[in-house]
């Protein structure tokens, strides 16, 4: 080890950073990407535009009106407009669910004769279209049921359901978004960095310093990589700080763990920064590459969107094959679960992490050429 | 004219010869929105299931029973609720439902007999959408017998199709990303390697050499997405198209240039690639994913809500999903386009004024 040189190196890639200020963008990111996406992505479906067109304007077709405008996750309007005028209002995306009350409703109900309910939705948003069936068709038994206790019913059984939500008892959206996102801005940030940092010395011509220069490959890798990473582990603290104090996302595990396995996963994406940029012979081609083979498997992966066990076929091998997933996992139980080390299933979590970041960095210095060929 | 059309070829060959990033970009525009469609589901679908029985079966297998495909995986038993809790904390399962050994006696004399659920709530949306989908098995189960029939429509998508549907947000995702980045780093370039100055100093109208650039990406991108829609949405997703295609590609072509203004804006500030990298991801990230593509605007934050009406993308993706779906007509289009027209000025605007002056 050349020591001598390798401090060289260093202390040249931080005067780089610091001058160009590029240090600024190393906290400002995470932060920022934390921060927005943490009060923005909303998972669960709150104030969907309701438009209820009352036909009946009995008493019960009233009830079922203010059943829907008494809970958060209508907001509901009466409305007298045609059907057709109702159906053009959700063309025009200012509505999402239309529920008709037939008229006579009441009337039928008491006589026990079948009514139809008719619900629209939009489902150009699919996902919440599913969701908001299921509230729809809840809210509507919840009245009816409440109204057939006073309907001459045989008697029979009922089943009540107890639940506990384990974890996130309050089922909060930050709880179960903003580790999910540190794992995300963990990846994207280190590695966007790390992406130049060779490529760009290719383009420029600068990369001869090095084939002239006595430091073997393994050590120019790292000295290109320590002071960003260095530069990179306070925002693990940083970024604890925002999940626990802004968003008060509970913290149950070992914080040791949270930072040890945090240090890690920063490695292995600047170590995919890295191969990137050892690979690539333009800037361009390296940020393209980069966003393309960050953002969206972190996103996608990272399990705020779906749990990993839901996934079928070819996304669950593909989650597989990203490090993201492993330490999301790890993420979630430091923050919610607390299970820490006693779990075999993260301990053999942080190997695969630990595998990755060998594989990753050997095949960096595999790939990287020292001289021209 | 001669001199814009001379640009653009000059700009469309020097892309071209960069193989790497013709794979990168024609990768982006098919095998990733692929990839996006094809895995991802946000509605609780295969939800893992166990469960805990005491009772020696009969009613709890019947209701089991209705816990079917597509939204839920085959209950898996678990022999005590040490091991169904034990399974939840390492998440093989999401849910688990405990019979216990007063619930079918209960049941069968007509007291309430209760059904204990343990739900994991890291995921909470798929949760508390899980334990709905539940309780209307449940109330189904019970049949109160309420005459009441609900029918109810799913409109323009009567499935509820994910995968189009992600596809889609992924394609406008990828259009806002690759058209920033590429336009930034194409001026950025020529900042870096010093041939700007010259460009700017030519006999020639620094508005043409701009307009040229920028348009040769806007037509790189117009291509993937083209090839994007007939490969990947038509070809292996069968995304409905109710709107007309044309108005689309208008559509896609007013914004791609208006946001090929913000990567100009982004290139103006920054003064080399590691700059540009570092700002476009900054600004496309929030970008992206607050302006309706993953969480619809008026479920967030109220200030992200009204920040959201400055940028383009909202307008081109409520646009885009009204196109495609709701078959919106070109009048009820208007806003979106004049949203879209309005931003789009600005910012090329902006971008055009900050990067066209030599000094």
């Amino acid at each position: 080890m050349k020591i001598k040189t390798i401090k060289a190196y260093m202390l040249k890639e931080f005067m780089e950073l610091y001058r160009t200020r590029l240090i600024v963008m190393v906290y400002l990111m995470p932060t920022m990407i934390v921060i927005l996406f943490g009060y923005g992505i909303r998972m669960d479906v709150t104030q969907a535009r309701i438009l209820i067109i009352d036909n009946d304007q009995s008493q019960l077709s009233r009830e079922l009106t203010t059943a829907f405008e008494h809970t958060k996750y209508f907001n509901a309007t009466k409305s007298f407009i045609s059907e057709k005028e109702a159906l053009r209002s959700i063309k025009q995306a200012k509505t999402d669910v239309i529920l008709i009350i037939p008229s006579s409703f009441e009337k039928n109900l008491y006589k026990g004769l079948k009514s139809e309910l008719g619900v629209f939705i939009d489902a150009a948003f699919p996902t919440r279209a599913s969701t908001l069936e299921s509230y729809v068709q809840g809210e509507i038994l919840n009245v009816a049921s409440s109204v057939s206790a006073n309907l001459p019913t045989q008697a029979q059984g009922m089943i009540k359901l107890n639940y506990r939500t384990l974890f996130n008892q309050a089922m909060r959206d930050e709880d179960a978004i903003v580790p999910g996102l540190i794992g995300l801005v963990l990846l994207v940030a280190p590695a966007i960095l790390a992406a130049l940092l060779i490529v760009k010395e290719k383009e420029k011509g600068t990369i001869f310093n090095f084939y002239a220069s006595p430091l073997s490959k393994g050590e120019f890798l790292l000295a290109k990589i320590l002071p960003v990473f260095v530069l990179h582990s306070l925002n693990i603290f940083i970024l604890f700080l925002i999940a626990v104090y802004l968003f008060e996302v509970p913290f149950r595990g070992s914080f040791l763990l949270y930072w040890f396995a945090s240090e890690l996963y920063i490695m292995i994406s600047l170590s995919i920064g890295m191969l990137i940029s050892v690979i690539t012979k333009k800037q361009i081609v390296a940020v393209v590459l980069t966003v393309i083979v960050t953002i969206l498997p972190g996103f996608l992966y990272s399990g705020m969107l779906m749990p990993i066990s839901s996934m079928s076929g070819e996304s669950y091998i593909e989650a597989h094959m990203f490090p993201v997933m492993y330490f999301t996992h790890i993420l979630y139980d430091t923050f919610l679960i607390g299970q820490g080390v006693a779990s075999a299933k993260i301990l053999l979590y942080l190997g695969i992490l630990v595998g990755f970041l060998v594989v990753m960095f050997t095949s960096g210095v595999l790939l990287l050429k020292k001289g021209i060929k | 004219m001669k001199i814009f059309f001379i640009i653009l070829a000059k700009e469309l060959i020097s892309f071209m010869r960069s193989v790497m990033l013709v794979v990168v970009v024609l990768y982006s525009f098919t095998v990733d929105i692929y990839i996006a469609g094809s895995g991802i589901e946000i509605t609780p679908k295969n939800v893992g299931v166990g469960y805990v029985d005491e009772t020696g079966g009969g009613i709890s297998q019947k209701i089991l029973s209705r816990l079917h495909e597509a939204e839920f995986l085959e209950p898996k038993p678990y022999l005590s609720q040490k091991a169904l809790s034990d399974a939840i904390f390492n998440k093989e399962i999401l849910v688990g439902i405990i019979f216990d050994s007063e619930f079918e006696k209960k049941y069968r004399q007509n007291e309430v007999a209760n059904l204990n659920l343990l739900l994991d709530a890291t995921a909470a949306s798929q949760s508390l959408t899980t334990l709905s989908y539940l309780q209307n098995i449940v109330l189904d189960f019970v049949k109160m017998d309420i005459p009441i029939e609900i029918k109810s429509h799913k409109l323009f998508n009567q499935n509820a199709d994910n995968h189009q549907f992600m596809a889609l947000t992924e394609l406008l995702s990828i259009t806002t990303m690759l058209i920033v980045i590429l336009t930034a780093i194409a001026f950025v370039k020529e900042k870096e390697d010093g041939t700007w100055d010259i460009m700017l100093l030519m006999p020639v109208n620094p508005k043409v050499i701009i307009l040229a650039k920028s348009m040769s990406q806007v037509l790189i991108v117009m291509i993937g997405v083209i090839l994007s829609l007939g490969f990947v949405l038509f070809g292996s997703f069968d995304t409905p198209m109710n709107g007309s295609f044309w108005l689309f590609i208008l559509f896609t072509f007013m914004y791609a240039f208006s946001s090929a203004g913000l990567g100009l804006f982004v290139a103006a500030v920054s003064k080399d690639v590691m700059q540009v990298a570092q700002l476009s991801i900054v600004i496309m990230m929030p970008l992206i994913f607050l302006s309706g593509a993953w969480t619809p605007v008026y479920a967030m934050h109220p200030i992200f809500q009204k920040l959201s009406i400055i940028s383009p993308l909202r307008y081109y993706i409520e646009g885009s999903e009204s196109l495609f779906y709701r078959g919106t007509s070109f009048i009820d289009m208007m806003p979106y386009f004049a949203g879209v027209l309005m931003l789009g000025s600005i910012l090329y605007w902006y971008g055009f004024r900050k990067i066209g002056k030599l000094f």
